[in-house]
């Protein structure tokens, strides 16, 4: 009692003291974080570098705005003549994306158990496993299919072994964090049973983390079909290469058309898998 | 009666420096129903978990079925392992899947290769845990999600779980600690009754003292990982309780300092 009679008067003083001086109350964290007014300021003196070294034209990108809208009314007048070429181009990048998807999929999840922390507890392996792929993933996705091109030769083949190792990177590491994720409890009671260590992935982690595999392959196949749409333009075939050859021949016709169906495709891909999340979610 | 269990001087001490348990000796013999008591640190957990080395020991040694614990690893480990149930108190079970699967995942341990790995539960199988889940009152739920269940029918689909191995020791982690008192005292009932019924031996952590004194057949009292008291309930006295927990049995009574 005696002690928070002492509190309360020391708390008046304070207040009364506060009263007197009638200074501004102070609302933020006593500590604040000094990294922030450092990190904007970083962030600006580089945009100004890089706008210096760059010595961008600002009078001459100003005077061909207009052609921006003249290229795109172009590319509205559809060119209906190529259909069937547009058409089965469409269809070969849909085919990567899918194939190239599912490849993924199986050595995600083969290397996702090496690489989590507590399915094979072999420390070494997942961080070597983990690192391995760091270093893939950190490749952009057009230089794998560019040295796939040189190693397997132009067309599809380059174009699905190129995004399988990016794809298969990507879920190497979602995979691992997925299968982490699982509480330790319930696989100590499956090791408690005298089960083995691949037996408690199939049989538990892998049922439990089910539904976060299924939002990010979703996910996966939304990005690889942009992805292989930008690929057909370095030779990989597919969509993308109808693209690029008509857009360097000035047939903006055919070009806008393939365009507007790689739009529709991605928007469809992507309410398709909004629509799975619910129904698994459920 | 056989002698299941032997701890022999067992000690341990975590990396971060915690004599978690100190030159710990005591027997297990079958049909025995033990329970542990003690304040939170005092090594139950440790001890059980020492027992199918979820936690390897620091020193002694623990003998399960006349095999020390401590040499074995890999294979050899999970046949130990098998011999020993295991109930948590937040049932640890995979709630994605059926409650027929969870308590199938009780005879993985047995299931060698392939068919281990892809969970090919043979019909008998099947048969013995259906069988299990009417034991326990639970077979309109069997083909329910993990997830839709109850904490109480959670915990007698843990139960099933750890019979389903037939161990002949199951290892109780506080089972009711997350239980209202209707279901706790289901749960107590089931594991006496299903345990006494198979001649299993069993070890429960518990920290309600007067659930321990009521379904024991002795108690093991543990103070900063020592045993300080092992012996029949009826020889739990209130000095002893003190020695134990480190203070008066009024003052571990919630319902009595409430009428101070």
């Amino acid at each position: 009692m005696e002690q928070t009679i002492v509190q309360n008067t020391a708390k008046q003083t304070d207040n009364n003291a506060v009263s007197k001086k009638e200074k501004k109350i102070p609302v933020g964290c006593r500590q604040k974080n000094k990294f922030i007014p450092c990190f904007m300021a970083g962030t600006v003196l580089l945009t100004v570098i890089s706008l210096m070294y760059l010595e961008i034209d600002w009078i001459k990108l100003a005077s061909r705005v207009p052609e921006i809208g003249k290229v795109f009314a172009e590319l509205a007048h559809f060119d209906f003549s190529n259909m069937d070429l547009i058409f089965s181009s469409m269809l070969e990048t849909i085919s990567i994306a899918v194939l190239s998807l599912l490849y993924s999929l199986i050595l995600g999840v083969v290397f996702g158990m090496i690489a989590a922390r507590n399915i094979l507890r072999i420390k070494w392996l997942s961080v070597l496993t983990q690192s391995l792929f760091t270093f893939l993933r950190a490749v952009p996705t057009p230089v794998w299919v560019l040295l796939m091109l040189v190693c397997l030769g132009m067309g599809p083949e380059a174009g699905v072994a190129g995004l399988c190792v990016h794809t298969t990177a990507f879920f190497t590491k979602t995979f691992a964090q997925s299968f982490e994720s699982i509480p330790d409890e319930t696989l100590e009671a499956l090791e408690a049973t005298g089960t083995s260590r691949i037996s408690i992935f199939v049989n538990a982690v892998l049922p439990a983390a089910f539904s976060q595999i299924a939002a990010w392959t979703g996910m996966r196949l939304e990005t690889n079909f942009s992805e292989c749409a930008v690929l057909g333009m370095v030779g990989a075939g597919g969509v993308g290469f109808v693209i690029s050859r008509n857009l360097q021949s000035y047939e903006y016709g055919t070009a806008g058309l393939a365009i507007v169906l790689v739009f529709a495709v991605a928007y469809c891909i992507e309410r398709l898998f909004v629509a799975i999340k619910k129904k698994i979610a459920q | 009666m056989e002698q299941i269990l032997k701890f022999e001087n067992v000690s341990k001490s975590y990396p971060n420096g915690v004599h978690a348990l100190k030159n710990v000796s005591f027997n297990v013999k079958e049909g025995e129903f033990i329970s542990v008591i003690g304040p939170s640190g005092s090594g139950k957990s440790t001890i059980l978990r020492s027992i199918n080395r979820l936690i390897p020991i620091s020193g002694g040694s623990v003998c399960l079925d006349g095999v020390s614990v401590s040499d074995q690893k890999g294979r050899k480990l999970r046949e130990l392992r098998r011999k020993v149930g295991m109930i948590f108190q937040n049932y640890n079970l995979v709630y994605s899947l059926s409650v027929l699967q969870n308590v199938l995942h009780g005879c993985l341990g047995y299931m060698n290769g392939i068919r281990g790995v892809c969970g090919m539960y043979s019909e008998d199988d099947k048969k013995k845990a259906l069988a299990l889940l009417e034991e326990l009152g639970m077979e309109q739920f069997a083909y329910n999600r993990a997830s839709d269940l109850s904490g109480g029918q959670k915990q007698r689909v843990g139960i099933a779980r750890a019979i389903m191995q037939e161990p002949k020791l199951l290892l109780c982690d506080e089972p009711i600690a997350s239980l209202d008192p209707s279901s706790a005292k289901t749960i107590m009932d089931l594991l006496r009754d299903m345990t006494s019924k198979r001649n299993i031996a069993c070890i429960v952590n518990l920290h309600q003292l007067d659930v321990a004194v009521k379904y024991s057949t002795r108690i093991i009292g543990l103070s900063k990982g020592e045993i300080v008291f092992d012996g029949v309930p009826s020889e739990l006295t209130d000095e002893m309780i003190e020695r134990i927990y480190g203070t008066s049995r009024e003052n571990l009574m919630i319902g009595a300092s409430a009428n101070e």
